[in-house]
């Protein structure tokens, strides 16, 4: 034990020492959380949390216009402007703020549109029951146009969205005034004023609910994404000064000099070790205030930590531990610089990539889901979201602690080998 | 040889991976207690192999090697407590201080921790580095990182010291400091096993030593009696260069 905690003690005061060196590991990786975390907020806030700015030229101004004006100002879907009148210099304009990139959407609704709908429901009453209506109209086929233009840089499935909606907007005002034309017709037949009236909302409606794994309430955002999946990279990050930390000490002869005294190697290494799972849960604590406190500020959401602190600390050592490990491993494969910083900062990429660190695991194809299983990123990662949208316990994180301890065993071993059997030193 | 034999390595072969020739050939050698013996040879004639053997930093492909009556196969930990080694290379952490690096190689010995900062206070005042105790070794001259690592293989006041080209490179005052104060260790009984170039030093400290050569001990002896015995040379560096031979080794 006491030479273990010499061993911790030498650790200790060798990172003090390079202050440069521990700032570069605290401060990267807070700036790529941050930086990816709000690149990445576009990406799952989605377009039905973003408003689109549409600019509506209403000549109609009638029926038809204020209805759909008023329903699509109503949606959570567009941020309205409406541009009234009749002048042709009011269209250009529009259609200029939306080649701008002012507005997404421009809807042009021409003079006399809501009349057009309002001929083909007399048309339509008309040819059910002739004579009903007094009126020269007579085509049930006229129809209306609303013109839409688009900001060439929407994806076409953004505009089919857009299209539906409006669409739909349209038709409701259309049945809208037939239901009008019908019971206008059924007044002046019974010669009464009917109190019906056109239900406000449709008889059918839908009912939304994230169905996951993970249903404790907490919406899946580019936070909560994002502070878990930069945390991992980070404490992998960490392999690269263990690994630098193994072979400079190889090559100024420490180690051979620890050859020679009765300890054993593998309370050097857990030395490394415990010092190094100390960086990394500052790290991740640091990670986990700037998820808190400063993300908020720039717009993002606020970090959700879940209840459980103690199943928080738990994978956050586990997951130290594994990266320790796995940085002691490349320490003692790698017998130079170069050949550590390029293996550990293409393998973290790696284990990134796959682990979910980048893309959710969830919106991966499926055969890159099952090659993510095995990524010890992923199994981080996950027991980062069971604790923070689950509020998971200690016993709940244990599946992803156990892989995480025994990849960081299997490390730590596979290093004692390389000592014992490899040309490394 | 009246005192009792320390080192004794019998038979002892080292090929190393990817080698044909062996780097040590079937070599015997018994060291007594309180000897200062002398590896001396060319570059590649096998003193740094059979020294890192005998500390444990290599395995041999063949032989024996009993130090203290411990076989170095069975008995290493015990071996190590009772050996100090100090490499050619200044095998210290130079971020840490004289003290710091000294305090960890001596916990790590298992040395108490009140009798080993009075242990190095006083080897530091010995080598004249006691001011500098709370230095960092990247502030000190080559002569004073040399003299710290040979502090370090003897915080543990090992009864077997191991020293490989201890004053390479370093300058005239360190290498007499260095060659005074490895004469007082000696005197305290402490055997010491010393590889060398400086055949001027090997002359004024081994009480006997061995000249290898392609892995083998071509003489052996002291160094009066080694002069004596190549009558047609009148110093050790002559003996050398008349059982080496003249040839560039390297």
């Amino acid at each position: 034990m006491n030479k273990l905690l010499t061993s911790i003690y030498k650790e200790g005061i060798l990172l003090i020492r390079d202050i440069e060196g521990v700032v570069i590991m605290f401060v990267m990786p807070l700036i790529l959380v941050i930086v990816v975390a709000l690149l990445q907020q576009k990406a799952f806030t989605g377009i039905s949390e973003d408003k689109i700015p549409v600019v509506i030229v209403d000549f109609d101004n009638d029926a038809l216009s204020s209805s759909l004006i008023e329903g699509i100002a109503g949606s959570d879907m567009f941020a309205v402007t409406t541009v009234q009148g009749s002048d042709s210099l009011m269209l250009d304009n529009a259609k200029r703020n939306v080649a701008d990139g002012v507005f997404q959407i421009g809807i042009y609704i021409p003079q006399n549109t809501t009349n057009i709908i309002k001929s083909r429901a007399v048309s339509m009453v008309q040819q059910q029951i002739p004579g009903a209506i007094q009126s020269n109209v007579n085509d049930i086929n006229i129809q209306g146009k609303i013109h839409l233009f688009f900001d060439p840089v929407i994806k076409q499935s953004f505009r089919g969205i857009a299209k539906s909606t409006l669409m739909q907007f349209a038709s409701s005002v259309e049945t809208r005034i037939i239901f009008d034309a019908y019971s206008k017709f059924i007044d002046a037949l019974t010669n009464q004023t009917s109190e019906l009236e056109f239900p406000e909302k449709p008889a059918i409606e839908f009912s939304e609910e994230l169905v996951s794994e993970f249903t404790a309430g907490i919406v899946p955002n580019a936070v909560q994404h994002n502070v878990p999946a930069w945390i991992l990279f980070g404490m992998f990050l960490i392999c690269i000064p263990i690994a630098g930390n193994i072979i400079k000490e190889r090559g100024d002869g420490c180690l051979a000099r620890l050859k020679t005294i009765p300890v054993n190697y593998l309370q050097i290494m857990i030395g490394k070790v415990v010092v190094f799972v100390g960086i990394c849960l500052i790290q991740a604590l640091l990670m986990i205030l700037v998820g808190i406190f400063i993300m908020p500020l720039l717009g993002l959401p606020q970090l959700q930590v879940g209840g459980n602190i103690m199943a928080l600390l738990i994978v956050s050592v586990a997951s130290g531990f594994a990266a320790s490990g796995f940085g002691i491993l490349i320490g003692s494969m790698a017998t130079t610089h170069i050949q550590a910083s390029a293996f550990g900062a293409v393998s973290t990429v790696i284990f990134a990539a796959i682990g979910g660190a980048w893309i959710p695991v969830i919106i991966m194809p499926a055969v890159m889901q099952k090659i993510s299983a095995i990524s010890p990123m992923n199994w981080g990662i996950h027991g980062y979201y069971e604790v923070f949208l689950r509020s998971a316990n200690a016993l709940e994180v244990l599946p992803d602690v156990s892989k995480l301890m025994v990849f960081a065993t299997v490390c730590i071993t596979g290093s004692l080998f390389f000592r014992k059997y490899g040309k490394s030193l | 040889m009246n005192k009792p034999v320390v080192v004794d390595i019998q038979n002892l072969t080292k090929i190393y991976a990817g080698r044909h020739e062996a780097a040590v050939k079937n070599l015997d050698l018994q060291i007594c207690e309180g000897e200062f013996y002398g590896l001396l040879g060319p570059n590649g004639a096998g003193k740094t192999t059979t020294i890192s053997v005998i500390s444990s930093l290599l395995k041999p492909s063949n032989g024996n090697i009993v130090i203290h009556g411990y076989n170095l196969n069975d008995n290493l930990n015990k071996i190590k407590q009772l050996i100090g080694v100090v490499s050619q290379e200044i095998a210290l952490y130079n971020k840490m201080t004289a003290f710091e690096n000294l305090y960890y190689f001596g916990r790590l010995y298992g040395i108490d921790k009140g009798y080993l900062k009075k242990r190095i206070d006083f080897l530091l005042d010995r080598l004249g580095l006691l001011k500098y105790k709370n230095d960092k070794i990247l502030s000190f001259s080559g002569g004073m990182k040399r003299r710290i690592n040979l502090l370090a293989g003897l915080l543990h006041e090992p009864s077997i010291l191991i020293l490989d080209e201890p004053v390479v490179g370093v300058d005239v005052h360190s290498r007499n400091v260095i060659r005074e104060f490895l004469k007082e260790v000696n005197a305290d009984n402490t055997t010491i096993i010393y590889t060398s170039h400086i055949m001027e030093d090997a002359e004024k400290l081994c009480s006997r030593l061995s000249i290898l050569d392609y892995g083998e001990i071509v003489e052996q002896g002291s160094p009066h009696a080694l002069i004596t015995k190549h009558s047609d040379c009148s110093s050790l560096e002559e003996v050398f260069l008349k059982l080496t031979g003249q040839n560039l080794r390297d």
